[in-house]
């Protein structure tokens, strides 16, 4: 962590936070820039066949599609510096709200993942790791592989086809049944999508648990610690897995971006009422202002994350101090 | 030892749970719907998708109506209506005792108000939407204005027939005034209409739930609730009619259908729609302005292959661009295009392109009824290739797509279903040479006996003198072979066996008042 000037832990989250808003700013330039440069009007998918010229023409005008590119981009971000978002074009709805109460379900869905990911992905990187090069280090890294190979949509598909379609123990679709909306409701909906977006992040996360256990099972301290007599459960839960957090916590760090980026897929595939299924839509009809507003929720919050990665450092690793 | 056992009592404890959550039946009053995309907005003149009206129509309606399984016109809001002898003014008695979901009434003024909201855009409530269709359906209106309370008379610039098919599109629905000055642009979500359903939560991206309209002036439905999910995925969907978790759908994966029509718990509802999905050839380009040349690619197409193999049997023959459903309007003894590659051959080579020319086909990955254009396009490229037509397939995302069809493509894939029961909707939208781009006349066809008809239909009132302008321009039409003819989607429903009385409307529109749930 690079040391960036003086005020301790405070100052370095004051200064942490001011790089953020270049970062945001470079993030609303090229979403907007994306955006209105890939073909297609959002006027004409919305008219389809019945389109009529002078009909627009009109929603150009109303919407104000018909300025200069940098004009709307002008008017758009002092708009938002003021907090107001705008209203999605064919949605009518604000921006904010909309995008704040999708953020919610992806929140929901992308921490029963990373739940999923830890259960299965902490575990067996250390049995890989304690067990190198026996069958089951094969079998869970084999496994691992596989997990970060597999598209989420057809792990998705696939999961939907087995446990609703045949065994129909799960529900395939939504955050809750029609007719209910109690937690036991929302958990057991919550299974097939958090599984199937967790599974390739528990790989990733194997792997990295394997490597960083097998880093410091072979420093000195554990050989000690070994010779002193502790069992193996004592050695591996008390001296190498704390010593191995910091990489985990890094890798964690890096899939929660991933699993927001995942979720868009699997929030699709099981109809959650999250950000990335919104975004795929409001991509298809280019609703500008929802996308750019979604966007910007997304890298605002991946900042943010980063920035808590980073000073977790310092809970783990006591040697690391902010400056 | 002893937290593992408690670990794992708490784990049996939470799995019992869901499946106790799982079990639960569904009420016998409250329907569930599962739509393909939840509804985009609840103001009517702002909807442009079919998953919005398929809600909507619930809650509104208009100063005319559409039969419920046919596209005939009946009494509305309005109970009747009288058209000037010129064609230019239609006066419109409302029906009295009429209320809106928050108790106002029903007005001649309320419609003023509707109409004048879109058309006026110096109004005072012109800023609370965007208005897509203002110019299209009431761009030939001149003014609207209240004679007495139930007495409202709309003056048009020229006569157009169509015009009462118009007053039933959501559109042009009637909403209460009080409601849209209270809400003002978050009347999109806020409905208040005088619909047999009223909204009675809606949780974006969860459902939207409608309740029973106990005052509803036709007498209120039969069911209490419907309850309207949206679910993306086909095989989600299908996995959820099939378990009972929802009650009616639609578009499930084409393969699962025969096994869905042997299930005893569903019913496949299935009926013939006004949709057409055609190639649209470009008739200015140098080689494809030759009739001969356009003619021969429908006759090498194999159409019957498409619907089998692809389409699954969820599709007809489209002979023209118009399909049965149209009635009377529809010309049953049109020039076929059978799959004939002899023929397609020899002219061809009459035209002097024995040896066969390059085209570019354009091709969206998935679009609004689109079916599977991919797939198809892949059939139709074999097909060309056997009469030597090298189409180069180029694919695209739908709403580049959208852009890149109306920039002259060689050929490209369309499909139509017109929210209109009116032939004009078809044949003028699309065929008209008053319709080149940005209209969706892509590929500039014109043919001046044809625009010549669909004017002289536009403005013809009488239906005896109207049907034959329609089938002469069919004829015409399909002898100049502008589009390769391919096929009407059918509309399928499925929908578990206690749902009773459901009808299929033909602009696949969801009517729920007559149903009930056993």
């Amino acid at each position: 962590v690079a040391a960036v000037g003086g005020g301790g832990l405070q100052g370095y989250v004051v200064q942490r936070l001011l790089l953020a808003v270049p970062v945001l700013v470079g993030v609303s330039i090229l979403v907007f820039a994306v955006m209105h440069l890939s073909p297609g009007d959002p006027a004409a998918i919305m008219l389809g066949a019945q389109a009529t010229r002078e009909d627009i023409e009109r929603l150009h005008r109303d919407l104000g599609l018909d300025r200069a590119l940098p004009v709307q981009y002008g008017r758009w971000i002092s708009r938002v510096l003021q907090g107001d978002l705008g209203r999605s074009i064919p949605l009518g709805r604000e921006v904010l709200p909309e995008v704040l109460v999708r953020f919610k379900a992806t929140l929901i869905l992308t921490a029963g993942a990373l739940a999923v990911a830890l259960v299965i992905g902490v575990p067996a990187g250390i049995v890989s790791a304690t067990r190198q090069y026996t069958w089951l280090d094969r079998l869970s890294m084999g496994v691992a592989v596989t997990g970060v190979s597999l598209p989420v949509f057809w792990t998705g598909i696939m999961l939907i086809i087995v446990f609703s379609l045949t065994l129909r123990w799960l529900p395939s679709a939504g955050m809750y049944s029609p007719y209910g909306g109690n937690l036991a409701d929302l958990g057991w909906h919550l299974v097939l999508p958090a599984v199937t977006l967790g599974t390739a992040s528990a790989a990733a996360i194997a792997r990295m648990t394997r490597s960083a256990v097998l880093e410091i099972v072979r420093q000195d301290f554990v050989r000690s610690a070994r010779a002193k007599g502790l069992g193996e459960r004592a050695v591996v839960g008390r001296h190498v897995l704390k010593n191995a957090l910091n990489p985990i916590v890094t890798v964690l760090g890096i899939q929660v971006g991933t699993l927001l980026g995942g979720a868009i897929l699997t929030e699709t595939v099981f109809s959650w009422p999250g950000l990335g299924s919104m975004m795929v839509r409001a991509i298809q009809a280019r609703d500008y202002p929802l996308v750019q507003g979604g966007v910007l929720l997304i890298a605002t919050t991946f900042v943010l994350v980063n920035l808590l990665v980073d000073l977790l450092y310092a809970v783990f690793d006591p040697r690391i101090r902010y400056e | 030892m002893r937290t593992r056992r408690s670990a794992l009592t708490a784990l049996a404890l939470v799995l019992l749970a869901l499946v106790t959550a799982a079990s639960a039946a569904p009420p016998k009053d409250a329907m569930v719907i599962g739509l393909l995309a939840e509804p985009v907005t609840m103001d009517p003149p702002q909807i442009t998708d079919l998953n919005s009206t398929r809600v909507i129509k619930r809650m509104f309606e208009g100063l005319t109506a559409q039969e419920l399984g046919s596209y005939k016109i009946v009494p509305g809001l309005a109970q009747s209506w009288d058209i000037s002898k010129d064609g230019l003014t239609y006066t419109f008695k409302l029906r009295p005792n009429v209320k809106f979901h928050d108790g106002t009434a029903l007005t001649a003024e309320a419609v003023r108000f509707c109409f004048e909201r879109q058309m006026n855009d110096k109004g005072p409530y012109y800023a609370t939407g965007t208005y897509p269709y203002v110019k299209g359906f009431l761009g030939n209106v001149a003014g609207v204005e209240v004679v007495d309370p139930l007495t409202v008379q709309i003056k048009l610039k020229a006569p157009l027939t169509p015009f009462l098919q118009y007053l039933a599109h959501h559109s042009l629905y009637i909403y209460s005034p009080e409601a849209l000055k209270k809400f003002g642009k978050d009347i999109v979500k806020n409905p208040v209409g005088t619909g047999p359903f009223k909204l009675e939560t809606w949780e974006p991206g969860v459902k939207v739930v409608l309740a029973r309209n106990d005052q509803y002036w036709g007498g209120a439905p039969k069911i209490r609730q419907a309850i309207y999910v949206p679910i993306i995925e086909a095989q989600a969907r299908l996995a959820a009619i099939k378990t009972g978790e929802i009650d009616l759908t639609m578009d499930v994966p084409p393969d699962s259908l025969a096994e869905l029509r042997k299930d005893p718990n569903v019913v496949v509802a299935e009926t013939n729609s006004s949709a057409v999905w055609y190639v649209t050839l470009n008739t200015r380009h140098p080689i494809l302005k030759d009739r001969r040349v356009r003619q021969a690619l429908n006759y090498a197409v194999n159409k019957e292959a498409i619907i089998r193999d692809i389409l699954k049997d969820t599709a007809i023959v489209a002979r023209g661009p118009m399909s049965p459903v149209y009635g009377p309007y529809y010309e049953e003894r049109l020039q076929k295009y059978p799959h004939d590659l002899e023929k397609a051959r020899a002219l061809l080579k009459e035209a002097g392109y024995a040896g066969g020319f390059d085209l570019t086909f354009l091709v969206p990955e998935s679009g609004s009824g689109m079916q599977s254009p991919v797939e198809m396009a892949t059939v139709i490229q074999a097909n060309l290739g056997q009469v030597g037509v090298r189409a180069k397939i180029q694919t695209m995302e739908w709403g580049a797509y959208l852009k890149k069809y109306l920039e002259a493509p060689d050929m490209a894939e369309m499909s139509w279903n017109p929210s209109i029961g009116d032939p004009d909707h078809m044949m003028y939208m699309l065929l008209s040479s008053d319709r080149f781009p940005p209209a969706f006349n892509a590929g500039f066809y014109q043919n001046d006996k044809v625009d010549d008809l669909l004017r002289k239909g536009r403005t013809t009132i009488d239906e005896k003198t109207r049907v034959p302008l329609y089938k002469e321009a069919q004829k015409l039409v399909v002898e100049d072979a502008p589009w390769i003819f391919v096929d009407h989607g059918k509309q399928v429903i499925i929908h578990r066996k206690r749902v009773q009385a459901f009808k299929l409307h033909p602009n696949f529109d969801l009517v729920l008042t007559q149903v009930w749930l056993q």
